[in-house]
């Protein structure tokens, strides 16, 4: 579904990804974690078609996405709910939901897709005609959620949808996340939680400075000492975990 | 009853001020482009009115409108989509460029003198209503400005485009993230923009009578100030800059002594530059929106 060879990302001087490579199968949850400025933000708006690459490749559906704008990604299968959520603040919650479906225009299909993102997140529902500026930060981060669902999409990228949320809304969250691979849908979520992201991803990539430094099933990772020296930075390599 | 009729005065400006308000407000809004250029567009109008005299009024009202509206796309396509990326100064250096790129062509093919033109004069005559005297032109200025407002919160609050317009004047990126077609949002917003500025040239050449190739530069001044007043970026703020300015101008005509009148106009940049130390925001601002 997601193939990423050698992707190297600069900022001006700054290099700020340094030949990642990730690939994502087809109805997986696979998971990057990483800490603070390792570039998994970097990662995921590159493959939206927000950052420019410098080299390398990323393959969708086996086609060549590079270069392309970030609206004819979304029109393709591919949604990002980005990190800090960028939620419409002065739109409705309806509008916001209703922007999640740009690409389509399939009306009864966007109509029931919105009952099920609703159904789903039932705070949405109260909140229909309100500004979406004024819900709370989880509120706002299922909206975000819902918002990409309504596209349909084929991949799934999120960046840290935990972020500054309290425990029973990320279980919430997460949930939901679950309830949609159910349906077969392909996630790649950013996390600094690693526990959470261990948790809910079948595999995981440890990203640290840049880099790709291990990766593996996420059960595997769990508490092994590699796991804990890639996390904090010691940039141990075990290449013997790569995947298949 | 003299302030009534200077208030019929003030609104009937401030509706006109309020129009090209919202034509550059609208461009700021999704692409954070000052576009002076607008005054071209205002100016171009008035020279398609001055070459289609003697046809039905209709005829030139709507020429007027077309041409205005593809030359605004023009505008978009040919200067400003190439700099889409450019940082707001050089888009402000660009739209100055366009605007004198327009202005010279328009001063080659009719020269620098402003020329006379018979449209809509008799709407010039004034009727009387209550004991006021109330000139056609000023109510029909006031309806079509109302009937225009509507017309555009409408297309913002119930189309789909409309909405995907106030999501990327929100935040753009997302918006793109989102399916939104960054060329077809920018391409609308200056159709729209251009519509805006047609109806501003129908009402300048019917007030004045006379066309010149400066003729866009006063208003685009004026229609930058008030939506700086209003709150660059907000609609609402830019229609409301244009009322407050409209209505500040014919107070000052009114008020001012006899032999400070002709500097009507140094008197409102004055004090918007009390107004701008007082509150550089605008009165009307949102959050500067956060980008991905
Ligand atoms: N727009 C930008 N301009 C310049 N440098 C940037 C920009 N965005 C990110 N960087 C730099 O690139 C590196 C990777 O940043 P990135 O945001 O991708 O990290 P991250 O893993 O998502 O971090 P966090 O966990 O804090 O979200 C950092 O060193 C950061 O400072
Ligand atoms: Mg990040």
């Amino acid at each position: 579904m997601l193939a990423i060879e050698k992707l190297q990302v600069n900022y001006g001087s700054i290099t700020a990804l340094r030949g990642v490579d990730i690939t994502v199968a087809k109805g997986e949850i696979v998971a990057v974690i990483g800490p603070n400025g390792a570039g998994k933000s970097t990662l995921l708006l590159t493959i939206a078609g927000v950052v420019k690459a410098k080299a390398g490749s990323v393959k969708f559906d086996s086609r060549p996405i590079l270069g392309l704008a970030p609206e004819k990604l979304a029109a393709s299968g591919l949604a990002l709910v980005p990190e800090g959520r960028h939620i419409f603040g002065s739109l409705s919650v309806a509008e916001n939901i209703a922007l999640g479906a740009t690409p389509r225009s399939d009306r009864d299909g966007i109509a029931a897709d919105t009952d099920k993102v609703l159904g789903m997140f039932p705070v949405l529902r109260d909140r229909y005609r309100q500004r979406a500026g004024n819900l709370s930060g989880g509120e706002q981060q299922m909206l975000a959620i819902g918002r990409a669902l309504l596209s349909r999409p084929k991949l799934l990228l999120l960046d840290e949808p935990s972020l500054g949320l309290a425990p029973l809304i990320v279980k919430q969250v997460y949930d939901a996340i679950y309830a949609l691979r159910e349906q077969g849908l392909t996630v790649l979520v950013v996390e600094q939680s690693v526990n959470r992201a261990l948790n809910a991803a079948d595999r995981a990539y440890v990203m640290s400075g840049g880099a790709i430094a291990m990766v593996g099933r996420s059960s595997e990772l769990q508490g092994t000492a590699e796991f804990d020296a890639a996390y904090f930075g010691a940039g141990q390599r075990d290449p013997g975990r790569s995947p298949a | 009853m003299i302030v009534v009729q200077n208030l019929i005065d003030a609104i009937s400006l401030g509706s006109v001020y309020a129009l090209a308000a919202l034509g550059i407000g609208l461009i700021f809004s999704i692409m954070r482009l000052i576009n002076f250029a607008h005054g071209e567009l205002i100016m171009v109008g008035g020279f398609v009115i001055y070459a289609l005299a003697g046809n039905p009024m209709l005829v030139m009202a709507l020429s007027a409108i077309i041409v205005v509206t593809i030359l605004a796309l023009g505008m978009e396509r040919l200067a400003f989509r190439p700099l889409r990326k450019a940082s707001p100064p050089t888009l402000l250096i660009a739209s100055f460029a366009v605007s004198y790129f327009v202005q010279h062509v328009i001063l080659m093919i009719f020269g620098s003198r402003p020329m006379g033109v018979d449209f809509l004069s008799v709407l010039g005559e004034s009727f009387e209503f209550a004991g006021l005297r109330v000139p056609r032109l000023q109510c029909i200025a006031i309806v079509v400005t109302l009937a225009l407002m509507v017309g555009l919160v409408v297309f913002f609050r119930a189309s789909r485009i409309g909405v995907q317009m106030r999501a990327a004047a929100e935040d753009f990126t997302m918006a793109r993230l989102l399916g939104v077609k960054a060329d077809r949002v920018i391409a609308v917003a200056f159709a729209l923009s251009g519509i805006l500025a047609s109806f501003v040239s129908l009402y300048l050449v019917a007030q004045t009578g006379t066309v010149s190739y400066k003729m866009g530069v006063n208003m685009v001044l004026i229609a930058f100030v008030a939506s700086v007043i209003g709150g660059m970026g907000s609609l609402t703020g830019a229609a409301l800059g244009g009322f407050i300015v409209g209505i500040v101008s014919v107070s000052l005509q009114a008020y001012l002594p006899e032999e400070l009148r002709p500097y009507r106009d140094a008197f409102v940049f004055l004090l918007f530059i009390a107004f701008l130390l007082w509150r550089p925001q605008g009165l009307l601002v949102r959050r500067a929106s956060e980008r991905v």
